[in-house]
Parts: structure tokens; sequence; C-alpha cells
């Protein structure tokens, strides 16, 4: 590999097209020296040259610098494709359709918060269900789910005008047809609204460490020392079904469109095709229920908060935004409309993208990075760069270092709660494994990669977060 | 026989095995570690039945059918009988109520396989997780 990859500039690698037969443009990686030999210690770089031979790729297979391994796709990918013809992969988006991030602002700060941060955690972890496939606080009946799967959080009773406006494409993907979304699909997903689910996922209670960019935190309504909760989810079973339902689908189709991959999992269909459409209304369904989901999580975050802090603490607690960073959406790009799949990788507009809510245009569409469990999260903004770059996008999170595996081999859960705690971060989980499997020094070095899309004009550092408290799904 | 294999962010399942048979009842033992153990209680059985044009594809559909019993029922599968035919399989598959994590999200096709090997059988799938 390493005689095929090439510096382009001090944040940028690529490994040309010519590499392989199969490749249709070149891979693209942006990362430092010290991230890129991590990134070479397993397949990721392999599995973005599979993805650069998708037929109707745009310009490059590109990566954040967290990438990691993944399945098909890796993880940190992003790919625009042209349309009406280019492909759709479901496994370009992933299982988690929309899993993403929001994050609230509560009206104090730390010292104002003091003794009672241990029992806002514990009331968190009472309200919001984590863990397994257990039922959240909405049962929805069919036309309930229905009106979910067409709308988003707009179809949840009593929510905020003003969340619904900080919210990634208003939390609503056109073109969502509950129609496209199967039978079993529903039966995963009607009782999970308001789940944190499992995995990485999580919500952390915070405090504003940093500020970097004045003007933009002011914008985003943060200041030094507050207290904010990020919410980290997805669209749960019913998400998992969809990608499942359409990566079989689209497996079976490929003879028909003279569909030739390196990987199955890479599975997909013209955007035009009848698969293709059908996967695209589906997804924009399992989308707005993830909205919906973070919505009905942050309803409870809000219960929480009345109930500890006050009611109106709970009424005061502002939703900065909520970014999406597994999903596909077409944007205008160079002059023409794209498909562009996310797969851990969030979008980054800039300042004076429409896009963005009227309140942010000024400094530019936020994005929340999540660090691992118990070391630091990162508020940026979006920059001209992403536009010019990387089709409006940044990373997304920290990207795994080690294997699951490996982690619990260095570790043990109950060893790492009692080190996050000796560090004065409390701690909720279902289960000491899990725990370990998250562990902070499973993944790669959040500033370290936050750092390298900063010096590529990706986006701009604007807010650093320190975790107080942990409920972790 | 199935072990897991060391993968960054997912969890890869490789089995060998006699028959094709044994191959799908070592990947309901190997599922049934992630989600077990079962809480004390009646037995519950379950018939389930999946198709797919090849035998790896078979293989991830008959995990998809136990992640949903899993997620939607609380079901931790403990045996099975197993029936295979040319694009199908038919399982009366045996278990009870737990609680079981939700840790598989879905089964996918990366670095899918199911072969011959050796006088057996030969499978790899990856668990996204």
């Amino acid at each position: 590999m390493s005689e095929q990859l090439r510096r382009i500039d001090e944040t940028l690698w690529e490994i040309p097209a010519s590499s392989r037969a199969d490749m249709r443009v070149p891979a693209r990686v942006f990362a430092d020296v010290e991230l890129l030999e991590a990134i070479r210690g397993d397949q990721s770089l392999e599995q973005l040259m599979n993805v650069a031979t998708l037929p109707g790729i745009v310009e490059a297979a590109l990566a954040m610098p967290d990438i990691h391994q993944g399945y098909g796709f890796p993880v940190g990918g992003l790919a625009a494709m042209e349309l009406p013809d280019g492909v759709v992969s479901p496994g370009g988006v992933g299982y988690d359709i929309n899993c993403g991030v929001r994050l609230l602002a509560l009206p104090l700060a730390e010292p104002e918060l003091g003794g009672r941060r241990e029992a806002l955690v514990h009331e968190l972890s009472r309200r919001i269900p984590a863990g397994t496939g257990r039922g959240g606080p909405l049962d929805l009946g069919p036309a309930e789910l229905d009106a979910v799967l067409r709308d988003g959080p707009r179809a949840l009773p009593g929510v905020s005008p003003g969340d619904v406006e900080r919210t990634e494409s208003e939390g609503r993907l056109s073109g969502a047809d509950p129609a496209a979304v199967s039978e079993r699909a529903r039966q995963r997903g009607h009782s999970q609204l308001g789940t944190l689910g499992s995995g990485n996922h999580f919500l952390e209670v915070q405090r504003v460490a940093e500020i970097f960019d004045p003007a933009a935190a002011e914008a985003f309504g943060l200041a030094q020392g507050q207290v904010t909760i990020l919410v980290h989810s997805g669209s749960r079973g019913l998400g998992h079904q969809v990608c499942t339902d359409y990566v079989r689908l689209m497996d079976a189709s490929h003879a028909r469109y003279g569909i030739q991959l390196p990987d199955r999992q890479l599975a997909c269909a013209p955007a035009s095709s009848p698969e293709g459409r059908q996967y695209l209304a589906a997804m924009a369904a399992a989308a707005n229920f993830a909205w919906a989901n973070r919505q009905a999580i942050a309803d409870g975050v809000r219960d929480a908060i009345r109930r500890v802090l006050g009611s109106d603490v709970g009424a005061a607690t502002r939703q900065v935004y909520d970014v999406a960073h597994n999903v596909a959406k077409i944007e205008r790009h160079g002059g023409r409309d794209v498909l562009v799949h996310r797969k851990g990788a969030t979008r980054a507009f800039p300042a004076g993208s429409e896009e963005i809510p009227a309140e942010y245009r000024a400094v530019g569409q936020p994005v929340f990075i999540p660090g691992s469990m118990g070391t630091a999260s990162f508020v940026l903004a979006g920059e001209p760069g992403s536009m010019e770059r990387s089709f409006g996008t940044t990373c997304h999170g920290a990207g795994r270092r080690l294997s699951r595996t490996a982690a619990k081999r260095q570790i043990g859960g109950a060893e790492l709660r009692r080190q996050l705690e000796a560090g004065g971060i409390v701690v909720r989980c279902p289960s000491n494994k899990g725990l370990a499997e998250e562990a902070p020094f499973a993944y790669k070095d959040v500033d370290r990669v936050v750092d390298v899309v900063q010096r590529a004009g990706l986006a701009r550092r604007v807010a650093r977060l320190v975790p107080l408290g942990v409920v972790k799904g | 026989m199935y072990r897991w294999v060391e993968h960054t962010a997912e969890l890869e399942l490789a089995i060998e095995a006699p028959t094709q048979e044994a191959v799908f009842e070592d990947a309901l033992a190997a599922y049934a570690e992630l989600v077990g153990p079962p809480l004390d209680g009646q037995q519950v059985v379950h018939s389930v039945e999946a198709e797919a044009p090849d035998r790896a594809a078979l293989l991830a559909a008959w995990l998809e059918e136990l992640i949903f019993l899993a997620e939607t029922e609380a079901f931790v599968p403990e045996r099975a009988e197993i029936a295979l035919y040319p694009g199908a399989v038919s399982a009366r598959v045996e278990g009870r109520r737990g609680d079981p994590p939700h840790v598989v999200k879905a089964v996918t096709y990366h670095d899918l396989e199911f072969s011959p090997a050796g006088g057996g059988w030969r499978a790899r799938v990856v668990l996204d997780v």
C-alpha cells in the first residue's frame, strides 16, 4: 500500500485511481502522519479503494481522519454519486441509519449544578432506556408510526418549533415513504422511540471547558463553564432492519444492472432504479425516525432536568443543534446535484449556507464530535473548505483504534468504572463488559482528529466539552 | 466449532463444522453466547424459516431471524433442529425468555463465506455491533 499512497498536501493523502484496475476515481484520506499510521493498521484504505469502484462515484472516495475499518464502506468515509444513474448503496449509509448527535445547553454553569450532578445522571439513566431492545416511553400504533416515518420529530406531541428548526434538514428528509419500510422493521422499531440503544451510544452530561471561537460559541448559545448534555443515538432496530432488507434486495439485483463489486456488502443499485428509489424512500423514513428518537430522548432529558433541577431549568434548556452522521442526501456541489453518502461523517456547511438555521448562518453549521467515553468532545463550525474539498463534510468522532476484544483484554469494566469515577465522572451503564468495550484508549485521539479537519479547512473548533457524567447504552 | 476473530469495530464469527447443518447450529451457539444467558422460565419454541440465493446469504438470514426474535420477543435461543434445503432453512428453535442485550444490529455481507473445507465446512460472517 505504501508505494501507492502519495501526499497531496499537509493533511491530504491520495491513492491514485491507477492503483487498481477497478478503481474509477482516486481514494483520498484526510489525516496527519500519526493518524495515517494507525489507519494503515487495518483494512480501512482497502475498503476506501473498494468504494472508489462504485458506478457513478464523483471525484474521489473520501475519508476523514477518524476513518476505521468497517464492513463495505469504511467508517469515516464518504462518497458522492452522480445523478440520476450513479448508485445508492445502503451499506454506504450503514445499519444505524441517521445515527447522530444532539446537543442540549442548560441555562446554568457547573458550580450551579454542584452536588445535584449525580442525581441528574441517575435520573437520566432512569428516564432514558438503554441497552437492549427494551421498550421506550412511546409505543406507537401503525398510524402514529407512519406519521413519524413521514415527518420525523414534527409528528411527536408538544415538540417546540425551535428544536425542529435547530435540527439538520429540520428533522425531515423529503421523499420518505412509510410503505417502503418493511413490516419487520416496523415491528423492531415501534416501541423503541426514546431509547438509547447499546454499543457506542450514550448520553453525556458535560461542561464547556474551553471556548476557541467566542463569536460562534455565542451564536450557538454556549459559554465557558456551561452545562451541556450530548445525546448519541440513531434509528434503533427499525433502521437496522431497513438496511438489512435493502442490502439483500440490491445484492439480488446486480446481474440486472451489470454491477460487479469487490465486496458483497457494497450492494447497490442505480439511484434511479426501482430498488434505488425504494431504498431512498425507506432510508429517508428511517432517518426521520432517528430524528424523532433523539427528540423523544431530549424530551426525556428535559423531564429529568425538571425533576432534579427544577421546571425553570428544564424549560430553558435549549437545543443547540442535531446532526446526522450516517445518511445519504441529495445536495448541490460543484454546480450539480449529487447523492452524498456519509458513513460516520458529518455535514459541515459553512457560513452563508441556506441549509442551516438563520441564527447560525453568519458562523457556519454546528458540528458535534463526541470523543470516546470519558474524554473531551468538540463543537465545531463548518468551513468553506468542506464545500471545496469534501462535499460539505467533516469527521464524526474519534474513530476506533482497538477491537472490542482487545479493549476488554486491557481493562475490566469494574476497573474502568472506578477510574472514570476517580476522575470525577459519574457513570451509569447496564453492563461492565459493555463499558470496557468503549474504554477511552480503544479510540484514536479526538484532539488530533479535530486538529486535522481544522488544518484541512473543513471545520473549525468552537468549544471543547468535558464529561461530568455518562449514561452508556 | 466457532471462534470470534479480531476486528476493529465489528464482531467477526468464524465457524468450522463437519456438516452444513452444524455450521448453522454453531452460529446459533455463538449468537446465544452474545445474548444469553436466558432467565429462568418456561421453554419457548419458535419455528424459523428463511430463504436466500446461496448458503452464505442463508447463514446471514438465519442469524437475522435470531436477532429479530431476541429484539422483539426477548428470546434467547438454546438449541435447534435444523433442516436445510436448496435456498432455504427450516428450524425448530428452543430457548427461553431472557434479557438479551441489544449487541448485534445486523448481519453484514462483508467477507461473507460458506465453503467446503477439509471434508467439512467453513463459514465466516461479520456482525455489525
